[in-house]
């Protein structure tokens, strides 16, 4: 309301002017002083505010402080293992996605400890770097199966593919972290890295062309690699006197149980090929091999395939001695060429322990079905024909000492659920009256003796 | 069950599980007095009762909810809970057998060649996933089977899944995927 054209109704003067009093609006009569009008003291409109009450009192949303410190020891796992800038940043995008996605959530500040390095080794994976689930387990310091699971959870909520690691990627870096440099170590035990490297690798592709590495964990692998390595580069006695043990201990390594099979296994490979070797008059065994590494490595390809050929011939010279008839050596040689076209195979869904011959492996008799009754006639003193583990040359430990299966249970093929259930069958399973006294009394008299004796 | 293709293979079913209600109550000491082949387990709760033949061992809950495990097929199954049902009837509960249903099958099954895990996982993900470093073996999740199949290097399978039925369908859907990443067995 203006002041012009109001009349003051104490003195009916027209001088009112605006005279605000602090934040209230007033029309005050110069002449008298009375007030003639006021506005409202707040200007809340009727029936309460647009903006709601938790709208007008929200403070500015903070990120999460273990989300803050999530992300700080992404960034130190990162700086740890010394990868670039740009894995740290997928790394710490993924913690934050990964944080925020429902699935994790409420999860236990452990889990979410572990889910740092899982996003760390996500990256890594995605950008080539490579690392094992071994190497992050031990910077966590959690179990490497919990770190395995809390990564494929990530990996299947937000939708990530990442690629999966060779053995032959990671054991350059593996082979880094053995200290046994001329500065860490006497000079007859120090060696190069680059040559302790290139020669590990080259263990390793042997290994797993000859089914040492498939379905195993690859560090006791690289670890046995790395070991062998090291004595071939200076076979001599001193280096050759030293054991897995000793050796881990002076590259300051921490041994694995495991990794002394895979010694043994890589050395059989080794004596195999070794074998091959025109130049080698004595007989090698796993003593004497290591001297040979060196020349076995260089030319592995073509031993391999001079073993292969002469464990051919030895099995076709085997099955002409035992068998004289023509079949078999059809079937012999069509068990060695199983490249071949796969033969079809008849089938059936069946219960426990198929065949008459219950130790085999079912697939595998199958395979040749046209074979196994000829076999059976000729070779009877030989009782499943082997399984394919011992036909040739290199197979998976696994599968050369397959484990016995147990006696075949009589087939229960004609069971169909709703059979007659005889009364004396049941019987068999209850106690008499006598039993069942004789029992409450034995069970009383052993739970006094107990008691008695504490 | 026909195959699309003519080679087709053995499929060796290992284990069913299987549960079934008896609608009643049970006494669990009752069962561990006057029942032989029993085993009381008071801390958990539970007896376990196994039959010789078929091979079947059953937990018993004081419920009435029984699971069987260790049957060979579906019918086993299902014969080795009737057995047991009137078996708990002859102790004196009124048992009724009902609410049969086979929860879990596992087969395995053997290909004849070993596969190369690494390109079949590089085929098939996301469905498949491999960590040589947790598992030797590739898991293999065919969702709407609701089934699980391990794959190892050696060409060895296990399905899990919850009916035969499903479980051979399984094996039918994933081998001519591992059929294109298969490794020659001799090198």
């Amino acid at each position: 309301m203006s002041a012009a054209g109001m009349r003051c109704p104490a003195c009916g003067s027209t001088n009112i002017v605006d005279d605000d009093l602090y934040s209230q609006a007033q029309l005050v009569c110069v002449d008298c002083g009375s007030v003639v009008s006021e506005g409202v003291l707040a200007n809340d409109p009727v029936g309460g505010s647009d903006v709601s009450f938790s709208r007008t009192t929200a403070v500015a949303k903070r990120p999460c402080t273990n989300l803050i410190k999530g992300q700080q020891r992404v960034k130190a796992i990162c700086r740890i293992l010394m990868v670039n800038r740009e894995i740290e940043d997928l790394s710490q995008t993924y913690y934050k996605m990964a944080y925020e996605h429902k699935a994790f959530l409420k999860v236990s500040l452990q889990k979410k400890e572990i889910l740092t390095g899982c996003c760390v080794l996500l990256s890594c994976r995605q950008l080539n770097w490579p690392i094992t689930v071994g190497t992050i387990s031990c910077l966590l310091d959690a179990d490497s199966m919990a770190v395995g699971a809390i990564y494929q959870e990530m990996v299947k909520n937000l939708s990530i593919e990442a690629p999966i690691i060779n053995v032959t990627d990671v054991i350059e870096a593996h082979c880094h972290e053995y200290k046994i440099s001329s500065l860490d170590v006497p000079e007859e035990l120090a060696e190069n890295s680059r040559d302790l490297t290139k020669r590990a690798v080259a263990l390793v592709e042997l290994a797993a062309d000859s089914w040492i590495v498939t379905g195993r964990k690859p560090i006791p692998i690289m670890m046995a690699a790395t070991y062998l390595a090291w004595q071939s580069l200076k076979p001599n006695k001193h280096r050759l006197k030293f054991s897995l043990d000793k050796f881990c201990q002076v590259a300051k390594v921490k041994k694995l149980k495991s990794a002394m099979k895979r010694v043994a296994e890589i050395k059989e490979v080794l004596c195999k090929l070794g074998k091959e070797i025109p130049w080698v008059r004595e007989t090698v065994t796993p003593d004497n091999v290591i001297q040979l590494v060196e020349c076995i490595l260089q030319n592995r390809y073509a031993l391999l395939r001079r073993a292969m050929r002469t464990h051919e011939d030895a099995l076709l010279e085997e099955s002409q001695a035992s068998c004289a008839e023509a079949p078999p050596e059809g079937t012999a040689s069509s068990q060695i060429s199983e490249c071949a076209d796969q033969t079809p195979i008849t089938s059936f869904v069946k219960q426990n322990g198929s065949n008459s011959d219950g130790k085999e492996k079912p697939g595998d008799v199958d395979y040749n079905p046209r074979v196994l009754p000829e076999h059976s006639d000729t070779q009877e003193s030989q009782n499943p024909p082997p399984n394919w583990g011992k036909r040739v040359l290199f197979a998976p430990p696994c599968v050369i000492h397959a484990k016995k299966r147990r006696a075949v249970q009589p087939e229960h093929t004609d069971v169909t659920g709703d059979e007659e259930i005889s009364d004396s069958e049941i019987d068999s399973y209850i106690r008499t009256p006598q039993e069942a006294r004789d029992f409450a009394l034995m069970q009383q008299m052993l739970s006094l003796s107990d008691s008695a004796k504490s | 069950m026909d195959s699309s293709n003519d080679e087709a293979l053995d499929i060796i079913i290992t284990n069913v599980v299987a549960t079934f209600r008896t609608r009643c109550h049970l006494n669990l000491r009752t069962i561990a007095l006057e029942g032989t082949n029993v085993i009381y387990k008071p801390e958990v709760g539970k007896v376990l009762m196994k039959l010789r033949k078929p091979m079947i061992t059953a937990s018993i809950w004081s419920s009435g909810k029984i699971i069987c495990t260790g049957a060979t097929s579906e019918d086993e199954a299902k014969l080795g809970a009737r057995r047991l049902a009137r078996c708990l009837q002859k102790l004196g509960f009124k048992v009724r057998f009902s609410a049969f249903k086979v929860v879990n099958v596992l087969a395995v099954c053997s290909m004849p060649f070993a596969v190369n895990l690494i390109n079949f996982t590089k085929n098939n993900r996301p469905i498949a996933s491999y960590e040589p470093e947790l598992h030797p073996a590739a898991t293999y999740r065919i969702k709407n089977l609701k089934a699980t199949i391990q794959v190892f290097s050696t060409g060895s399978l296990t399905v899990t899944g919850p009916n035969v039925q499903n479980v051979a369908t399984a094996v039918e859907q994933v081998y001519p995927l591992l059929f294109e990443c298969q490794k020659p067995r001799c090198k």
